[in-house]
């Protein structure tokens, strides 16, 4: 597969995976809101953790001076100056998979475009107008569609490892940063005696993970929630499982047992991370300070996509001179410059 | 008539369903008592249901000079255009024999230069072809042929003559839509194709992959074929990507490419992997910035090196740009019988010379009554429609034919044969022409089919995509007798 071609369908599994969790945040938090009463400064920190949550603080700011909701709403959903408002990660999905209509099927495209399509339809704009969540949840739909159709639909060689690295990555990253805001925001009591449980609730919704977890524990205990969001294996949410699948994609690409010196660097790191989570216990975790840890967990994460482009995507820029023929078995230990996130619209 | 064409005015036109008569031709009668049965609003919503099923597959273009990149679909007008078995057969030869010249002619250019040599066209007019690559005289090309893809523009006059407007044996496009076009009209009319025995294009996909397969260097038995794209910003990405999916081919941009040792490579997950075909959809001038543009971000570097030593094929080759040129066009029948010893089948559209004073002069005295092209544009650009012009744009013309000659031709205004167009609550005449394509591998094939463009415009004359035109599904019959036979139960 060209390297470019693995490189837009990583991305492209990226983006979508990125739109929901933030549909999905935006739809919580409307409940939790709901719930919680209107209480107006816990609601402006509310918004703010999750401008925090997502990145997206200093683009807010240069837009608006103050956190409003629905200003932060619009932000995250529809802002064009925001490229990761979900808009604009379905629109960056749909051009990366329009540079790669060749290798993803036709029911796949016309998934991410059909989002589009109905983003500039006159019932999509009204509804993104309106802020409804009809809206977040017609977005959240399409992106179900999208990994259903994904699942159905692709063959289980390259194209399917590279959508899973981008899902997988993408997804355990959003799980870490709900889980940090989550717990910074805990540290602040607010003011309804009800709030708390209600905003781990909201996590656990946020990741889609209330009814799982509910058939575990009927108590919302904090350390509970964390250890199942972080080390759970069973959890297609949980940071734990998607590292191992982000390991058995990798093992799938190299197609072989690769040991000791010879082993791939991506192979390598996915797989240590994914032994330091098998292995983890939360009691640790929270001992040694739950932020520092989720800290050090996304800089891992960020090293082992770093990797996988160096692997696959400039691995052939460094191949040696004059092979005439396919060459087998990307390069073990390629040292690089640093990972520029991908520009989908240059 | 039945109707939806209670209304319709043929306007001593040639038109291509109903004789001036207002009697519908026979190889319409099947087509007519299907659509002419419709109400309005039926015919509106298959029509709809079909641009809707074409934005969701993303059946686009993109619209330039857009700061949002727009996509829009290619217009598409459900009643299709329909060419009898005897027709086609006359369209088919007259191709044949036009490529077949056209590719002696190129083969001679870059070779032996014997036509120049013995006059019959001015070796100062080759010369001076913008798109003449002298660099590349005396380089074999594969089997000796260099326009592998051709999309021929062909239009009828008022008495129904087919003639030749262009040949565009560059980067010809269209060929997806008119893939697509069938697809669509498979879906809104199911039931027409079993009553009428319109033969397929569906093998367009394969055909293109033979003939491609048929340009690699000797002795690879498997060669590696990719479509090369300018990339995602190109106004015609979606063929491209469209094409490469029906031969099962990858699609890449240059910069997926690199040439090592006089081989060129894809970058691929596994390492390099080396190509020996290229069906390029970018220009020669961006193809290798050491060659040529030298600003040129979309080719590689070091590729025309690896065509010269037959390490790649390209499709079509370099240079095939003389061709093209408006002025070299009007020698085309001159071209034929040098080479083949005929006389076209398929004749010119009367063109004058802006080179040839005379011509010019003539050019000059009539610019009220005539078209005058620029002879390296297309698209529909460049061009001044006399009748039509105002005053001030054809002394602008004027201006610039005094000042480069060479660079303009001129041909009367044709009266364009009319089809019926479904315009709101009923069809009108639109002015079509016809694009059918034409592949050369171990032999000449044209598929039995093309894409016929509409000018949208009430009177517009202009049937190009970038200049609002539209388009339509081609059938061409199996077979006179049987298709009349249908008729008579």
């Amino acid at each position: 597969m060209l390297s470019r071609v693995a490189d837009s369908i990583y991305w492209m599994a990226r983006y979508m995976e990125r739109a929901e969790n933030t549909a999905r945040l935006l739809v919580s938090t409307r409940d939790l809101l709901l719930d919680a009463g209107s209480e107006g400064t816990s609601q402006e920190r509310l918004w703010g953790a999750i401008l925090s949550a997502t990145g997206d603080e200093e683009g807010y700011f240069a837009l608006y001076r103050r956190i409003k909701g629905r200003d932060v709403a619009s932000y995250l959903t529809l802002s064009r100056e925001n490229p990761n408002s979900i808009v604009g990660n379905v629109q960056a999905a749909r051009e990366n998979a329009r540079t790669v209509r060749d290798q993803i099927s036709d029911e796949l495209w016309e998934c991410i475009n059909g989002l589009k399509i109905w983003f500039e339809s006159v019932a999509g704009r009204a509804e993104s107008r309106n802020q409804t969540v009809a809206f977040h949840e017609r977005v959240l739909l399409g992106c179900y569609h999208f990994q259903g159709v994904a699942a159905s639909t692709t063959p289980r060689g390259e194209s399917w490892h590279f959508l899973r690295l981008g899902t997988c990555l993408e997804r355990a990253d959003q799980t870490s940063r709900l889980l940090d805001t989550c717990s910074g925001l805990s540290r602040e009591m607010p003011p309804h005696p009800d709030a708390q449980p209600l905003r781990w609730a909201a996590l656990l919704r946020s990741c889609s993970a209330w009814h799982a977890f509910q058939t575990r524990s009927s108590k919302l205990d904090p350390c509970k929630i964390a250890e199942y969001l972080l080390l759970d294996e069973t959890f297609p949410r949980s940071v734990a499982y998607c590292v191992r699948e982000v390991k058995s994609a990798l093992r799938s690409l190299y197609g072989h047992e690769i040991r000791g010196a010879a082993m791939p660097d991506p192979v390598r790191r996915a797989g240590r991370l994914h032994a330091d989570l098998a292995y983890a216990e939360i009691g640790e975790i929270l001992e040694r300070g739950l932020h520092d840890y989720i800290d050090d967990l996304q800089t891992r994460m960020i090293r082992i996509g770093d990797s996988i482009f160096r692997a696959f995507v400039l691995y052939a820029d460094l191949t040696p001179v004059g092979v005439p023929e396919m060459i087998a078995g990307p390069l073990s230990n390629v040292s690089g410059g640093d990972f520029a996130e991908h520009q989908s619209q240059q | 008539m039945p109707g939806l064409f209670n209304r319709y005015q043929t306007s001593g036109f040639f038109d291509e369903v109903f004789t001036p008569t207002s009697s519908p031709r026979p190889h319409y009668r099947a087509l007519l008592s299907r659509v002419g049965s419709l109400q309005p609003s039926e015919y509106s919503a298959l029509q709809n249901a079909v641009d809707a099923a074409f934005l969701r597959m993303g059946v686009t273009f993109t619209v330039y000079g857009d700061e949002q990149g727009t996509e829009r679909i290619f217009p598409f007008d459900l009643m299709p255009r329909i060419i009898p078995h005897s027709e086609w057969q006359h369209i088919e030869t007259g191709l044949i024999q036009r490529i077949t010249a056209l590719n002696l002619f190129l083969n001679d250019i870059y070779h032996g230069q014997k036509i120049l040599a013995d006059k019959v066209v001015p070796a100062e007019l080759v010369v001076s072809a913008a798109h003449y690559r002298p660099e590349f005289r005396g380089v074999r090309v594969p089997r000796g042929v260099y326009i592998h893809i051709c999309g021929t523009d062909l239009v009828r006059d008022d008495r129904g003559r087919y003639f030749v407007l262009e040949d565009n044996g560059r980067c010809p496009s269209g060929a997806s839509y008119m893939l697509e076009n069938r697809n669509a009209m498979k879906r809104a009319f199911p039931a027409l194709f079993q009553s009428l025995p319109v033969r397929p294009v569906d093998s367009y996909g394969t055909m293109l992959r033979e003939t491609l397969a048929h340009l690699a260097p000797r002795g690879v038995a498997d060669p590696v074929i990719v479509v090369l794209t300018p990339g995602v910003h190109n106004s015609a990405y979606f063929e491209h990507c469209y094409l490469a999916r029906q031969m099962g081919v990858p699609i890449v941009e240059g910069r997926d490419l690199i040439v090592r040792g006089e081989r060129v490579f894809m970058r691929t997950t596994k390492g390099l992997c080396q190509v020996h075909v290229i069906y390029r959809r970018i220009d020669d001038d961006f193809l290798d910035p050491l060659v040529f543009r030298p600003d040129s971000m979309l080719g590689v570097p070091g590729i025309a090196s690896a065509y010269r030593r037959g390490h790649v094929a390209l499709a079509n080759a370099i240079g095939t740009g003389v061709a093209d040129d408006k002025a070299v066009y009007a020698l085309v029948p001159k071209i034929i019988k040098y080479y083949l010893d005929q006389d076209p089948i398929l004749p010119n559209v009367k063109t004058y010379l802006g080179v040839n004073k005379r011509d010019c002069s003539h050019m000059l005295a009539n610019l009220d009554k005539l078209v005058v092209k620029a002879v390296n544009e297309s698209g529909g650009y460049g061009m001044l429609m006399g009748p039509k012009a105002s005053k001030k744009q054809r002394e602008e013309f004027a201006v610039r034919i005094r000042k480069n000659p060479r660079n303009y031709i001129a041909q009367p205004v044709l009266n364009l044969s009319r089809h019926p167009v479904f315009v709101g609550q009923g069809f009108e005449g639109r002015h079509v022409d016809l694009r059918p394509y034409v592949l050369y591998g171990d032999r000449v094939r044209v598929v039995p089919g093309g894409l016929t463009r509409v000018a949208l415009r009430k009177g517009s004359l202009v049937v190009n995509s970038s200049q609002g035109g539209g388009s339509k599904d081609t059938w061409v019959l199996w077979d006179d007798q049987k298709n009349q036979a249908l008729e008579d139960r």
